[in-house]
C-alpha cells in the first residue's frame, strides 16, 4: 500500500467537517487581533492548523474557501488572494508532513518558508491588479522607497509583500503549533489516515 | 436571540433579487476581466459606472459605501505611491512645498483605482442582492459536489456561532485571574488564553458533528435529492449569452488593436 | 429472529490499553426499550456507538464478536448501510445540527436528501415528523436560534424521519434545563408507545425505570446484569458499581416495602404508591451549621443589557454564613446575578459590597482570589496541554509562585478525584471530568466565595457525591458557597438556605424546606419540587382524603 493518503481527493466527513471549522479559527483569530489591538493580521490560523492536522489539499480548500466566503461577506478584494491562502495550506501541509514540527525550531523555518512562498504568489498578483502595493503601510512605505531610488517593479513589490508576510507567517505557524501540539488525542486520531480496524 | 450572520444581502425585492445568482456572478467576472483589458480610463470608467447604475438598480447603492471603506487603505495606498513614487515620473501635476505629485503616475493610480472600485461594486451586485446560501444551492442543483456545497453553507452558518463564543471565553478566563487589557505584552499574553479555547472546542465538536452526519447519511453512495426547487429565471439564458458576447468581443478587440 | 444481536463484543479505541467494551452479549427484540445504566465510565456511550456502526468503522481500533442488526453483521456492512437502520441521537444538541441548513424543516431534510428521497416524499416526512415532535411551530426558525430542549427535539426529528428501525438514545437529556430534558422524555416516551424499538443510556434513573422493558448494567465495560427494572435496582452493591437507584426505590428500601418474598422493590412512583407507609416532610432537607464567612450584600441592585431589555428588577440581599442554593427558570436572572458580584457584568442602579469592597471599583481579574466563579460550561475556558497546568493558570496568574501553583492544583485535583489524570489532555477526558476540572481551577486560587453555576449537569452519582463533600468542605473551612441549580434533588439535599429567582426578582430567600413547602411559589418561580417532597406531598394528599368522613 502506498503511503500516499496524504494527497487522497476522497475527502472524509471528519476532513470535510474541520474546513468550517477552521476558516471559523481564522476569523476569530482575526476578530481578537483586532480586539486586543495586535500589530499583525494572524489571520489564517485556522489554515496553518488544517493542513498540519488533516493534509496539504484539505488546507488549500481552507484558504480558498476562506478567502471565498471573505470576499461575499466582507470584502471583495479577498478573491484576489485565495490562491496565496490556498498555498499556504499547501505548503504547510506538505511540510508537517515531512517533519517540519516535530519542533518548536522546526516550525519556525516552516513559518519563514511559508511566509516566503506566499510573499512570491502575492506579488504578481499585486503587481497585476494594483501595481504592486499590499495596503500595509509598513510594507507600501518600503515599496514607495525603493521603486522611487530606481529598483525594479516586481523587486519592490516582492520587498513590500516579505516584510509583512513573513513575520506574520513565522508568528501565525507558532501559534498554530503551540496549540497543535496541545490537540488532544480524540481529535488526532480522527484525522489519522493511517488507522485500521484491527481484529480481537 | 442569537441573529448574527455572516450576510450583507439585502432584502429589497428588486429585479437584480429576482435575478439568478449565476447571471450575477457572470457579470462580475465579465466587468472585473473587461476592466483590467481596457486601458483607458474612459472606457474603465464607464464599465464603472455600468456597475454602479446596477447598484442603484438594485436599491442598494449606499450600501456599498461601508465596503468600500473596508478597501479604503488599499485605494489610499495606491494613489499615494503611484502618484507621488511611480517611475515613469517625468510631468509635474502638482507641487505642494517639498511634495511632487507627477501626471505619469497620478493618471496609472487614478486607472487602478478605478478598476478596484469597479471590482468592488460589481461583487456589490451580487453579494448585496443575493443570499449566499442560495447561490451555493444554485451551484449545487447546477452539479456543484453536494458535499463541498455543504462546506460553503455551514461555514455561512458556523462562523457566526463561533463568534458568539467569544464573551463567554473573555468571561471565563477574566474570571481566572487574565488580564486582557493594558501594555502590548499583556495583551499578547492573553491571545492565546483566548483564541486556545476556541479552537480546541470547535475542534473537538468537529469530532460530534461528523459523528451527527454519518449518521445522517452524508456518506452514503447513492444520488442525492434537493428539497427546494429552483426558479428557473426567464432571462437567465439570454443574459448570460449577452455577458459572453460583450466579453469575447472586448477581447477580441483590445488583440485585435 | 431478534431483531438486534450482540455477542461477545470487545472493543479497545485507537491508542488505549485498555478494553472499552468486554465481553458483552445480549438480544433485543423488536418493540422492546431497553435501557443502559451505568457510571460515567462504564461504556455506556461505547456501546451505542457499536450499535450504530460508529464502532468499528468511523473511530477504527480493535474490534471482536459480532453485533446483528436484522442478521446483517455491522462489521462487514458500510457505515451507510447500518445507520440507515439505526438512528443515533446524543448529549449535545448544538453539534448535532447539521450546520448547513437556515430552518428547521430544511435541517429534518438534510438526511432525506442525502437518501436521494423524491421531494413529495420528504415534504410528507417533515411535515409528520415536525408533528409528531411537537415543533410545527418553529419550522420556518433557524435551528441555531432553538433552546437546547427544542434542539434536541429537531435532532430527534431529523432521525426519526430517516425512519430507523431501531432509535439509540445517548443520554440525550444530560445538557439540557428540566424543562428541556421534560420535552425530551415527553417524545421518547410517545415512541416507545408506538412500538419503536429503543435503546437508551441515562443517568436519570427514575426515567429509565419507568420506559425500560429490561435494563443493562454496565461497569468498567463488562455487563453486570441484563434484566428488567426491579431486578436491577434492588441489587444491593449498585451504589458500588456508581449507579443510585431510582428515588422510589431508595424510599421503598429504607421502609422496606417489598413485594412478597422476592426480594424486588419497586421502581416507580405507581408501585410504590400501591404501598400503605407515611413519610414526614421533616428531616428532607439538609440544614447546615452556620460558620462565620465572607458577606456579600446586594443593595436595590438593578441590571438591563445595552438594549434595554431588563434582567435584575432592584434586588436587595444579603449571603453569608451557610451554602445557598439559587433556583429558578432559564431568563429569571440568576447567571447574571453571579457575574455582577464577580464585577464581570457593571449594575445599572444599585451596588454590591463584598466584604467591604464596593464591586464596581474592582475587575474581575483583580477578584479572583476573593471570588471564584465556576462557570457551566468548562469548554469556555480549557486551552492547556494537561489537566494539571489548566488547573495551575488561575493560581500563576492571580500571583502564585510555580511551586505554590502546582501544589494548590494538585490538592484540588485530588479533591475532584482526577489525580490519576493530571498528565492527560483535558479534552481526552469525559465532559462531565472536564466540569471537575473546572472547579479544581477555580478552588486552585483558594477564593473566599465560591459560586457554582449547574455544578451538577452531566454528573454522574460519584461526581454529585464528590460536589457534595466539595461543598461541606469548603464550607467548613469558613468559605462561602453559592450554587446555581437545576437539579432540587440537590438542592434538598446540601442546602439550607434557597433563593427561589423569577423574572429578575427574588421570590423567597430562606430554609430551603420552605421553600419546596410553598407550592404557590414552586408554581410561579415553574420550579419541581424535589421527589422526595412530591412524594410526601402525594402521600398526605392520599390520607387527607382517606381520613375525610
Amino acid at each position: 500500500m502506498v503511503r500516499n493518503r496524504v494527497w487522497s481527493f476522497r475527502f472524509s466527513t471528519a476532513a470535510l467537517v474541520l474546513i468550517p471549522a477552521a476558516v471559523g479559527i481564522n476569523y476569530i483569530g482575526k476578530l481578537f487581533v483586532e480586539l486586543l489591538k495586535l500589530p499583525l493580521w494572524i489571520d489564517s490560523i485556522g489554515t496553518v492548523l488544517s493542513s498540519m492536522l488533516a493534509g496539504p489539499l484539505v488546507g488549500a480548500l481552507v484558504g480558498i474557501v476562506n478567502n471565498v466566503i471573505y470576499g461575499f461577506t466582507t470584502s471583495p478584494v479577498s478573491f484576489v488572494y485565495a490562491i496565496t491562502s490556498a498555498v499556504i495550506g499547501l505548503v504547510t501541509g506538505i511540510m508537517a508532513y515531512k517533519g517540519w514540527i516535530s519542533n518548536i525550531g522546526k516550525a519556525l523555518v516552516l513559518g519563514f518558508v511559508v511566509g516566503l512562498i506566499a510573499a512570491t504568489v502575492s506579488t504578481p498578483l499585486n503587481i497585476a491588479f494594483w501595481e504592486g502595493t499590499t495596503a500595509n503601510v509598513w510594507g507600501d512605505a518600503l515599496f514607495a522607497w525603493m521603486v522611487a531610488k530606481g529598483n525594479p517593479l516586481w523587486l519592490a513589490s516582492f520587498a513590500d509583500s516579505v516584510v509583512v508576510d513573513v513575520p506574520d507567517k513565522m508568528v501565525t505557524v507558532l501559534i498554530s503549533f503551540l496549540i497543535f501540539r496541545s490537540l488532544p488525542k480524540k481529535v488526532l486520531t480522527m484525522y489519522d489516515t493511517e488507522q485500521e480496524i484491527e481484529r480481537l | 436571540m442569537r441573529s448574527m450572520t455572516l450576510y450583507v444581502h439585502r432584502e429589497k425585492g428588486s429585479p437584480l433579487h429576482r435575478m439568478d445568482p449565476l447571471t450575477k456572478l457572470l457579470y462580475v467576472f465579465t466587468s472585473v476581466i473587461i476592466s483590467y483589458v481596457l486601458a483607458d480610463h474612459l472606457s474603465v470608467l464607464l464599465v464603472l459606472a455600468v456597475s454602479i447604475s446596477l447598484l442603484i438598480a438594485g436599491k442598494v447603492a449606499r450600501f456599498i459605501l461601508p465596503i468600500i471603506s473596508v478597501s479604503f487603505v488599499l485605494l489610499a495606498s495606491i494613489l499615494i505611491v503611484q502618484g507621488f513614487f511611480h517611475p515613469d515620473r517625468a510631468t509635474v501635476l502638482w507641487e505642494i512645498g517639498p511634495i511632487t505629485l507627477y501626471k505619469e503616475g497620478f493618471s496609472i493610480a487614478f486607472l487602478i483605482l478605478l478598476r478596484v472600485l469597479n471590482m468592488v461594486c460589481a461583487f456589490g451586485v451580487l453579494i448585496l442582492t443575493t443570499k449566499p446560501d442560495e447561490l451555493v444551492e444554485t451551484l449545487i442543483q447546477k452539479g456543484l459536489s453536494p458535499r463541498f456545497g455543504y462546506v460553503l453553507l455551514s461555514v455561512l452558518q458556523i462562523v457566526p456561532q463561533m463568534m458568539t463564543l467569544t464573551g463567554k471565553i473573555m468571561d471565563s478566563q477574566r474570571a481566572r485571574g487574565l488580564e486582557t487589557e493594558g501594555s502590548l505584552w499583556v495583551r499578547i499574553k492573553s491571545f492565546i488564553p483566548l483564541l486556545g479555547p476556541v479552537i480546541l472546542r470547535s475542534l473537538a465538536e468537529t469530532r460530534e458533528r461528523s459523528i451527527a452526519l454519518e449518521v445522517r447519511g452524508f456518506n452514503a453512495t447513492g444520488k442525492r435529492t434537493r428539497l427546494h426547487r429552483i426558479q428557473p429565471y426567464k432571462y437567465g439564458f439570454a443574459l448570460k449569452a449577452l455577458l459572453a458576447v460583450v466579453l469575447l468581443s472586448v477581447i477580441v478587440w483590445r488583440i485585435w488593436s | 429472529m431478534s431483531h438486534l444481536r450482540v455477542e461477545q463484543l470487545k472493543y479497545r479505541y485507537p491508542n488505549q490499553t485498555g478494553l472499552a467494551l468486554d465481553g458483552i452479549t445480549f438480544t433485543v427484540n423488536k418493540g422492546e426499550f431497553i435501557g443502559i445504566a451505568g457510571s460515567n465510565t462504564a461504556g455506556k456511550t461505547t456501546l451505542c456507538h457499536a450499535i450504530c456502526g460508529l464502532v468499528p468503522h468511523f473511530f477504527k481500533g480493535a474490534y471482536g464478536g459480532r453485533v446483528l442488526i436484522d442478521g446483517n453483521e455491522v462489521l462487514t456492512s458500510t457505515l451507510s448501510d447500518v445507520t440507515s437502520k439505526v438512528g443515533f441521537i446524543f448529549e449535545n444538541p448544538f453539534s448535532q445540527l447539521s450546520g448547513a441548513k437556515f430552518t428547521v424543516a430544511d435541517e429534518i431534510a438534510f438526511g432525506l436528501e442525502n437518501l436521494g428521497l423524491s421531494r413529495e416524499e420528504m415534504h410528507a416526512r417533515i411535515q409528520d415528523s415536525l408533528h409528531m415532535l411537537g415543533i410545527e411551530h418553529i419550522q420556518r426558525k433557524n435551528p441555531f436560534d432553538l433552546s437546547g430542549g427544542q434542539m434536541q427535539r429537531l435532532a430527534i426529528a431529523s432521525v426519526i424521519a430517516m425512519k430507523p428501525e431501531i432509535l439509540v438514545l445517548d443520554e440525550p437529556t444530560s445538557q439540557l434545563d428540566p424543562q428541556g430534558a421534560r420535552e425530551v422524555f415527553n417524545i421518547v416516551e410517545k415512541l416507545a408507545i408506538e412500538g419503536m424499538t429503543i435503546v437508551m443510556a441515562e443517568q436519570k434513573m427514575e426515567k429509565l425505570a419507568a420506559y425500560s422493558d429490561r435494563i443493562l448494567l454496565l461497569h468498567e465495560g463488562k455487563l453486570v446484569q441484563d434484566g428488567d427494572p426491579s431486578t436491577i435496582f434492588s441489587r444491593d452493591d449498585l451504589l458500588e458499581l456508581g449507579v443510585e437507584p431510582p428515588i422510589y426505590t431508595t424510599i421503598a428500601k429504607k421502609y422496606g416495602l417489598c413485594r412478597n418474598q422476592s426480594n424486588s422493590f419497586p421502581v416507580t412512583l405507581e408501585e410504590l404508591l400501591t404501598f400503605e407507609f407515611n413519610m414526614p416532610l421533616e428531616g428532607l432537607s439538609s440544614t447546615s451549621e452556620k460558620q462565620s464567612t465572607s458577606v456579600i450584600q446586594a443593595e436595590e441592585l438593578s441590571f438591563s443589557y445595552p438594549d434595554g431589555q431588563k434582567v435584575l428588577h432592584t434586588i436587595s440581599i444579603g449571603l453569608s454564613n451557610e451554602p445557598i442554593a439559587i433556583i429558578g427558570q432559564n431568563g429569571a436572572g440568576k447567571t447574571t446575578l453571579v457575574k455582577l458580584i464577580k464585577a464581570l457584568l457593571r449594575p445599572s442602579a444599585g451596588r454590591i459590597v463584598i466584604d467591604s469592597i464596593d464591586a464596581k471599583d474592582t475587575t474581575a481579574a483583580k477578584l479572583a482570589k476573593k471570588v471564584g466563579l465556576i462557570f457551566q460550561n468548562p469548554d469556555d475556558q480549557i486551552f492547556k496541554r494537561t489537566v494539571l497546568e489548566e488547573v495551575m493558570f488561575g493560581p500563576l496568574h492571580s500571583g502564585f509562585s510555580k511551586e505554590e501553583a502546582k501544589k494548590m492544583a494538585l490538592l484540588q485535583l485530588e479533591a475532584v478525584g482526577l489525580s490519576d489524570k493530571a498528565e492527560e489532555n483535558p479534552y481526552d477526558v469525559s465532559l462531565a471530568e472536564r466540569k471537575l476540572i473546572g472547579v479544581a481551577s477555580i478552588l486552585a486560587m483558594d477564593p473566599e466565595i465560591i459560586i457554582f453555576d449547574e455544578p451538577t449537569m452531566g454528573q454522574d452519582y460519584q461526581g454529585k457525591l464528590r460536589l457534595k463533600e466539595i461543598i461541606a468542605d469548603l464550607h467548613s473551612k469558613g468559605k462561602l458557597v453559592i450554587c446555581i441549580l437545576h437539579d432540587m434533588d440537590f438542592v434538598a439535599d446540601v442546602f439550607g438556605r434557597t433563593i427561589v429567582m423569577s423574572q429578575g426578582k427574588v421570590l423567597f430567600d430562606g430554609p430551603t424546606i420552605e421553600a419546596f413547602s410553598h407550592q404557590d411559589i414552586n408554581r410561579q418561580a415553574q420550579i419541581e419540587q424535589p421527589h422526595r417532597f412530591q412524594i410526601a406531598r402525594l402521600l398526605q394528599e392520599r390520607r387527607g382524603f382517606v381520613n375525610q368522613p
